[in-house]
């Protein structure tokens, strides 16, 4: 008999069944997290709205700033036991808040039932859904960017968008995400707070104050209101942190243990500090940086995904110099960051819409720390806090925060092995973001050397060069399978009955040729993408209108020296750089596949059987459908369906190389759905690749679910073989790979692993992230979910835990493919 | 008719194998086999032409596979999925062609030195690393000693590595030969014991063992790998000084496999018995 090898995720699942405590201090505080579930803290919602209501008829950027004043000044402030790092803006062990200004309109609905939804589900009290539904909800009706896009999202455009409801619920076809956060994947540059502190930010924000022209009207109304605000919030931010200076001080008064208390009166004068002035310690520094961190997400609804850009970087002279001076060990170190990597996990990502829900499953954050890669000058990177980082995730078995390694020629043998060790432990982390292709795409889309150099990876898959990308829209989510279903039902799609949401380009019937059906696929893709693009445009002239970010302002080089809020839709100096999305790029590669091959090649099936079958969702039609799943596929390095790939690809960027001139933004052409797979499918009919109706659609740049035969090599290749390189008008890749443990097991394997990291890095691919688990193990856990709380997958661009996905999503992950050992 | 133009008969091209020399490669699994080791797990590559083989847990009754005759090869009798094995032997290509689920399936099929290599340089970017490159395996893949050789021989003009899996079991000049176009070998000795050797695997070990100290004597800075199936009531207690034996030779590396019943179901769906060794578990 085989010998079953587990992963040291899963043997430590099993030894320590259901918990993973081992009596040290973070992991005391990590318990507490895992037991705990989310609950909504109403104070953001509440001072916002309260602040907002005096304000009314302001600079937006000056409300921003004051609403953010009044937050600091009355919010509660939090130390939890045994904490060294302070901070966390709700009252629950884990905890989402409110962003009303966003969608606001269905804040009272969606409380209602927030307890008792299947995906990512939330607690609250009785009081604070009062509160919401009287004094919240109500000031925001009718004021929110949710309703203010609903509204101005053409009639045309909308029956794709929306479906006809009150709450404007998503039709998954051509879907918007800006309504459920403020802001596309973000960061900031953290190293400018650590270096001056905020009264340095302060002091430069006074001075060109000082320098404005004060005849000048454009001067008196923009970049007056923008630095007031940037002073302002300076303040904020200052008093925010000393009042946990005082809160710690409290704490240490009323703290019996002397250890305690020492350490709560060195986190007081830390508090007392930062990030009012430069860091001096490495405490300081990552102090500084979590208040920074955390005051963003007071500051705007980001998804989480204000990333933590390049750790290793940032904070590793803190760490020399104290390592030096012998103020710290590494352990102690290592400590430190864990705290933090704790406060992170406390905080959850409220999504009020389904959509959003449903987008971001197993409550997702995005807040990715990147490390490795290259200096601004082009050399390694690499240094003693990358490997401290990465061990610390070996160590300590939690999925916040996200870890991205940027992997480049030259990247150590030491690193690459650490990052394959890493890897292996099971987790899912880290994700690898591939310098070789990311960096001369950021040249061609017009950033010099050092700033492409000095990118950080930002959400699940994107990378920001903190001091030059200046275009923060959420963007669309283009359903290309929708798009297949239109081209086979003539511009119609099951789900919407007699809806013509296409073009009429006829019947599958209808079609003399391959080729005839084919250019009507590329006609409805066309079709998406025409409407993409206006829902885009008026998401990107709204925004101004709605948000503002005087912190992220003021952690932007371009947007300072502009003198313009960062959501302002045009900055001087800037790189606009954004995206839209293919949901089912394998789904529909597959099926065009499939079509080509037995309808008009093999002439095996007639067009009329195929729909039929399609139709009834295969129900008499098994033999067909077994058929159809033996055709040629993406993911196997085939030609026959890579092609296919190319094509759509191509043909897509080549549609925004036409218009993104006009929105004055690049939209690349990405391939990163979160979990968004799952509910995009469940508005796509059976498909001709054999899948069952409203069964998730592929996953990125992944093969379809069970059709990659030929191992995880020839899922880079097809990857490499529909990439379009000529092209610059592409964006992330996402690309899962799941392998047991058995297939790189021992010191061998680690190797093996580092092989094959080196062959995807020398094929330019983008990103790709591992899952090592057996099957099995997700198997039992979909059983036993009470056994396997702690076990952790990785998702998209994420990890997340197993049992507190849908029962959709993780038989998703089943049944992708495990590739074994050979 | 140059080395690329040569044709053999291969079962299959496996990419992205981690267990078979050094580095990620890609193998090449050769038809036909001198060897009929009990425990085989690769039935399919005993013999050396294309052989048809049913799987009936994928088979779902459909009946395509009647042929346009009354009956279909497939029946339903006695709550089994049974196939008329002669209509299986005599029309296997056909009937493969027409199952719509792979339940009937051929094992085998004939390619050219030059589709085989396209195909595995395909894989190439992973071959760069780690030392990777194709492995050629089988059945043994000197079997077909010519067709082997061209294969060996083309990859090396292309510059990707090669390995072979060898049983040792074919005239020392063929090993010669094939040993000049070599990167790493994978050596199988399975017993010091010529009669139980006679036994298990059908043929005696005398020309295994003398091809490998010549291989060893004539190729010394060839790396070799040499590998032992530990098959329970067979080699158990031999292992230990199989390793000796490999060992006391330059560049000599040792790996005991273990016995495992992968490949019992294939048996089964060739229509054949599997007379190794099962375990009782469980």
């Amino acid at each position: 008999m085989a010998t079953v090898i587990y992963s040291s995720q899963e043997q430590r699942l099993q030894k320590e069944s259901n918990s993973g405590a081992t009596g040290s201090r973070v992991s005391a505080l990590l318990e507490q997290v895992r037991a705990a579930r989310p609950a909504i803290d109403i104070e953001r919602g509440k001072y916002f709205t309260e602040s907002f209501k005096q304000t009314e008829g302001e600079k937006l950027i000056l409300r921003w700033a004051k609403a953010l004043y009044h937050y600091a000044a009355n919010a509660s402030v939090y130390i939890d036991d045994g904490q060294l790092i302070a901070g966390r803006i709700g009252k629950g062990i884990r905890y989402g808040v409110l962003y009303p200004e966003l969608d606001g309109d269905i804040l009272g609905e969606a409380i209602a039932s927030i307890a008792s939804r299947d995906t990512s589900p939330f607690d609250i009290s009785e009081k604070d859904k009062g509160i919401i539904q009287n004094d919240i909800a109500p000031y925001w009706k009718g004021k929110t960017f949710h309703e203010a896009l609903a509204k101005a999202i053409p009639a045309d455009t909308k029956p794709l968008t929306y479906n006809n409801d009150e709450e404007f619920t998503s039709r998954f076809v051509v879907n918007e995400t800006a309504s459920f956060r403020s802001s596309i994947q973000w960061v900031h540059d953290y190293e400018k707070p650590l270096k001056i502190g905020f009264l340095g930010i302060r002091a430069e924000a006074k001075q060109a104050l000082f320098a404005l022209d004060e005849f000048n009207p454009v001067h008196n109304n923009e970049n007056k209101p923008f630095l007031q605000a940037i002073i302002l919030m300076a303040d904020a931010i200052i008093l925010w942190a000393r009042r946990h200076a005082e809160l710690a001080r409290k704490k240490a008064a009323a703290e019996t243990n002397q250890t305690r208390k020492a350490e709560l009166l060195e986190l007081a004068e830390i508090c007392e500090r930062v990030p009012a002035h430069p860091a001096r310690t490495f405490h300081e520094a990552v102090q500084s940086q979590w208040f920074i961190q955390l005051f963003s997400r007071v500051e705007q609804k980001t998804g989480t995904i204000i990333s933590n850009g390049r750790m290793d970087q940032y904070l590793y002279p803190y760490y020399k110099a104290d390592l030096e001076s012998g103020a710290i060990t590494p352990n102690k170190a290592q400590e430190l960051l864990e705290c933090v990597w704790v406060s992170m996990a406390q905080y959850v990502d409220l999504y009020l819409s389904k959509a959003g829900g449903a987008f971001n499953e197993g409550y997702a954050h995005w807040e990715a720390v990147t490390v490795g890669g290259q200096t601004p000058d082009g050399q390694d990177a690499t240094n003693d806090l990358t490997y401290l980082i990465l061990k610390s995730k070996r160590d300590f078995p939690l999925n916040y925060p996200d870890l991205a390694a940027r992997i480049h020629m030259r990247s150590p043998r030491r690193y690459l092995y650490d990052v394959a060790q890493t890897v292996k432990d099971g987790s899912g982390f880290p994700k690898l973001i591939n310098d070789e292709e990311v960096v001369p795409l950021l040249l061609a889309k017009g950033a010099r050397f050092d700033e492409a150099y000095d990118y950080a990876v930002s959400g699940c898959a994107e990378v920001r060069m903190p001091n030059k990308d200046t275009f923060t829209s959420p963007c669309a989510y283009v359903n290309f399978a929708a798009a297949l279903e239109l081209a086979l039902y003539n511009g119609k799609m099951l789900k919407y009955g007699d809806e013509q949401l296409g073009l009429q380009t006829g019947e599958l019937e209808d079609f003399q040729d391959f080729n005839s059906f084919l250019q009507a696929y590329l006609a409805q893709q066309k079709h998406l993408l025409k409407h993409a693009f206006i829902q885009q445009y008026h998401v990107n002239k709204l925004r101004e209108h709605h948000f503002a970010a005087p912190l992220s302002s003021a952690l932007n080089a371009v947007s300072v020296a502009a003198q313009r809020d960062i959501h302002t839709e045009f900055i001087p100096g800037g790189i606009d750089l954004g995206y839209y999305e293919c949901i089912g790029y394998a789904t529909v590669i597959d099926s065009l596949a499939a079509i080509k091959k037995l309808v008009f090649e093999e002439k095996t099936v007639t067009a009329t059987q195929l729909k039929q079958a399609l139709e009834t969702n295969f129900e008499n039609d098994e033999l067909l459908r077994q058929r159809l799943l033996r055709t040629p596929a993406y993911g196997n390095d085939d030609p026959y369906a890579d092609d296919f790939g190319k094509l759509i690809d191509k043909e897509a960027i080549a549609f925004t190389e036409g218009y993104c001139k006009t929105l004055g933004v690049r939209l690349d052409l990405r391939y990163v759905p979160f979990t968004s797979n799952v509910p995009f499918g469940k508005v796509i009919s059976a498909t001709p690749n054999g899948r069952f109706a409203w069964a998730p659609l592929s996953d990125g740049s992944s093969a379809s679910q069970g059709s990659d035969k030929k191992g995880p090599a020839a899922i880079l290749l097809s990857n490499f073989h529909t990439k379009n390189y000529d092209r610059s008008h592409r964006a992330a890749r996402l690309l899962n790979i799941k392998f047991t443990p058995g297939s790189i097991a021992g010191k061998e394997g680690t190797q093996q692993l580092v092989n094959f990291i080196e062959g995807w890095r020398d094929l330019k691919l983008w990103h790709i992230q591992f899952n090592v688990i057996n099957q099995e193990t997700l198997l039992a856990a979909k059983k036993n979910p009470e056994q396997y709380r702690n076990l952790l997958v990785r998702i998209a661009g994420y990890s997340a835990y197993f049992c507190e996905l849908s029962s959709d999503l993780q038989d998703d992950l089943i049944s992708r493919t495990a590739h074994g050992a050979i | 008719m140059t080395d690329h133009e040569k044709t053999g008969y291969i079962f299959n091209i496996q990419h992205f194998s981690l267990h078979d020399g050094p580095g990620i490669r890609t193998n090449v699994f050769l038809k036909g086999c001198p060897l009929r080791c009990r425990w085989c797990c690769n039935p399919e590559s005993h013999a050396l032409l294309p052989e048809a083989a049913f799987d009936k847990s994928k088979c779902i009754l459909c009946g395509a596979c009647s042929l346009g005759a009354k009956e279909p090869a497939v029946r339903f009798e006695h709550g089994e999925k049974v196939i008329d094995r002669t209509a299986l032997h005599a029309n296997g290509e056909r009937l493969a062609l027409v199952c719509p689920t792979g339940a009937i399936s051929l094992y085998g099929e004939q390619k050219s030195v030059g589709e085989i290599l396209d195909e595995a340089e395909r894989d190439a970017a992973f071959y760069s690393r780690g030392g990777g490159g194709i492995t050629l395996s089988g059945g043994e893949p000197l079997f077909q000693a010519e067709f082997a050789t061209a294969i060996l021989r083309e990859a090396k003009r292309r510059h990707i590595r090669t390995a072979i899996e060898t049983c040792g079991h074919v005239p020392w000049e063929t090993l010669r030969e094939a040993a000049e176009h070599l990167d790493y070998v994978l050596y199988d000795i399975k017993s010091l014991n010529s009669v139980s050797h006679k036994e298990q695997t059908g043929v005696g070990n005398e020309q295994i063992l003398e091809n490998f100290r010549l291989l060893c004597e004539h190729f010394p800075a060839l790396p070799k790998l040499v590998r032992t199936p530990v098959i329970p009531e067979f080699n158990e207690h031999e292992a230990l000084e199989i390793k000796a034996f490999a060992e006391s030779f330059p560049n000599v590396t040792f790996q005991a496999l273990s016995y495992h019943t992968f490949g019992v179901k294939k048996y089964a769906m060739l229509g054949k018995t599997y007379t190794g060794y099962i375990k009782n578990t469980n």
